[in-house]
């Protein structure tokens, strides 16, 4: 019987290990899937936040209680240990400081990292460039025109479409990879044709335009050359425009 | 006992969680992104390429793009790379390049580019932005026959202007087919609006240029003007001299736990033996 009761106890303390465990394995590797890696600072909190939201879910409930703390009461309180669960708790009451130093220094500790570098890829266009729609009539020529002049303007960076030209390498951020799905399969074409007339000092300031190797083709370009070049950097990178349905 | 063995995982598991999170970012190891000018004791050693201090000094690398941004464009450069070493003694700083050119010429040339206050400035040159408004750039151009530096701005093409106040001192030295150029200068000046001001601890933007100055058997130089190696912005950043309070706040709060955890063990011993 008595066996059982402590069995019990140690289950009460399963469940929030579990979960915080799990919520740390879902900050760490599961949510950068989706957004940017989260910093450890931030991590951190969540975890802090996990942790306090299960001790005030025990506390108020007050059935609860001893199943959870007693067991931690008893183990910190040293009351009749022998062996292993000794060792554990001196380990314990000599890490617990530690930890608490080391989390002051991490945080105190002067930064020696390069500024965070959120950059937006695609911000919002300038209202004169959304909805407009390619002039230039689809036909096996105009994109063998457009991809020739993409050959003389844009591979010098883009190269072969895939952002790998041989003056790519001295420019961050990279020119775009419009094989990626992330960049030009993204966009409409009236997006394209004000990226590429505007270039990288066009865009606004969360796209940090001071950093752009992008030229600013509208003071080489034609209008209907641009529009030719999207038709052919479409057909070469093997993508679509995205259109609005 | 089962229950006992539960909870000593759980202890050790959450020990290792916190010390695996704390552990700082380490998200900018893998290659360069920043120049580190180091703080050293007892001065800058002047504009020599071949004083002592530069070996002990860390050394950055950025790779150089031909200059395809604007016309008149290049396609191929000498330059493919440039070493990039600095160091500072709280008054003044050095920043040295060092780069690959087989043949040392009256035109060879180099520059340093950085932006000036808060204003944020195109890599080129300063050119205007149509949705925000920048500043100028002051660019440090050294040319080998000139043996000097020129202490400049622009703030858009074809507006580049020596400056009427020279702060910029160098030199480049070459030997077995590498450059290796200097420049010097003190950390501030009085004139903010056209000289960068260094602060150590702050990260700021620098970029690179070098032109393979070169002869042509048609006369033209290999590279000259916008023709030449480029970089966009990388950081730069004068070191800080070091700050030992983290250790000291650390110390503090590893004292004030072990004092926290002894009173309520206490406190815990005292409601049981009641
Ligand atoms: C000097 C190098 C360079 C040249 C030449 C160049 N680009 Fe770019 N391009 C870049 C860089 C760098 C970026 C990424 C930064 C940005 O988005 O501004 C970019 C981004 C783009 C984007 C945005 C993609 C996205 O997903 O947001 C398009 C479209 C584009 N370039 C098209 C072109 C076309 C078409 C040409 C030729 C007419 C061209 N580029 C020539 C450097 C260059």
């Amino acid at each position: 019987m008595k066996r059982k009761g402590r069995a019990l106890k140690g289950g009460a303390l399963l469940s929030p290990a579990i979960l915080i465990v799990g919520m740390y394995l879902f900050l760490k590797f599961v949510l950068p899937l989706f957004t940017a890696p989260l910093p450890a600072s931030l991590i951190f909190l969540y975890l802090a936040l996990t942790v306090t939201g299960i001790l005030i879910f025990n506390t108020l409930s007050g059935g609860s209680m001893e199943a959870f703390f007693g067991p931690i009461f008893r183990f910190l309180s040293g009351d009749g240990q022998a062996g292993p669960m000794k060792v554990a708790r001196l380990l314990v009451l000599i890490l617990f400081p530690l930890l608490v130093g080391w989390q002051t220094y991490a945080s105190t500790a002067p930064s020696d990292h390069p500024p965070a570098e959120n950059r937006t890829i695609h911000p919002a266009p300038p209202g004169e460039f959304v909805g407009l729609s390619n002039p230039v009539p689809n036909t096996p020529e105009n994109v063998m025109m457009g991809k020739g002049l993409f050959a003389a303007f844009c591979s010098p960076c883009h190269g072969n479409f895939d952002g790998m030209g041989p003056a790519a390498k001295g420019f961050t951020p990279p020119p775009a990879n419009f094989v990626d799905p992330g960049t030009i399969a993204q966009l409409q074409e009236s997006y394209v044709f004000w990226r590429i007339k505007n270039g990288g000092v066009g865009l606004p300031i969360e796209g940090m335009p001071w950093k752009s190797a992008m030229p600013r083709w509208e003071v080489e370009l034609k209008d209907e050359q641009i529009w030719k070049i999207i038709m052919g950097e479409y057909d070469g990178a093997h993508q679509k425009p995205r259109t609005w349905e | 006992m089962r229950g006992a063995h539960r909870l000593s995982v759980w202890c050790f598991g959450g020990i290792a969680l916190f010390f695996g999170t704390a552990a700082p970012d380490s998200g900018f190891a893998q290659e360069s992104v920043a120049v580190r000018a180091v703080m050293v004791k007892g001065g800058v050693p002047g504009e020599d390429p071949s004083a002592a201090a530069w070996n002990t000094v860390p050394v950055s690398e950025f790779p150089l793009s031909p200059q395809v941004h604007w016309a008149p464009r290049i396609g191929e450069v000498t330059a493919k790379s440039v070493k990039v070493r600095a160091m500072h003694d709280g008054q003044r700083m050095a920043v040295m390049l060092e780069y690959a050119d087989p043949s040392e010429d009256p035109d060879d040339a180099a520059a340093l580019e950085f932006m000036i206050g808060d204003k944020k400035a195109h890599f080129a040159h300063g050119q205007p932005m149509a949705q925000v408004e920048g500043g100028p750039v002051n660019i440090w151009y050294w040319k080998n026959k000139d043996a000097k530096v020129l202490d400049m701005n622009a703030k858009g093409f074809g507006t580049l202007k020596a400056q009427s106040q020279q702060d910029v001192t160098g030199k480049g030295v070459y030997q077995n087919g590498t450059w290796k150029v200097v420049f010097t200068r003190s950390l501030t000046t009085g004139d903010v609006d056209h000289d960068t001001q260094f602060k150590p601890g702050e990260f700021i933007n620098i970029a690179f240029a070098i032109w393979d100055g070169k002869k042509l058997e048609s006369g033209d130089l290999k590279e000259k003007g916008s023709q030449k190696a480029v970089s966009s912005w990388w950081y730069f950043r004068a070191e800080p001299p070091p700050d030992y309070s983290a250790y000291l706040y650390a110390a503090l709060a590893v004292g004030l736990a072990a004092v926290f955890q002894f009173v309520i063990i206490r406190k815990l011993r005292k409601g049981r033996s009641t």
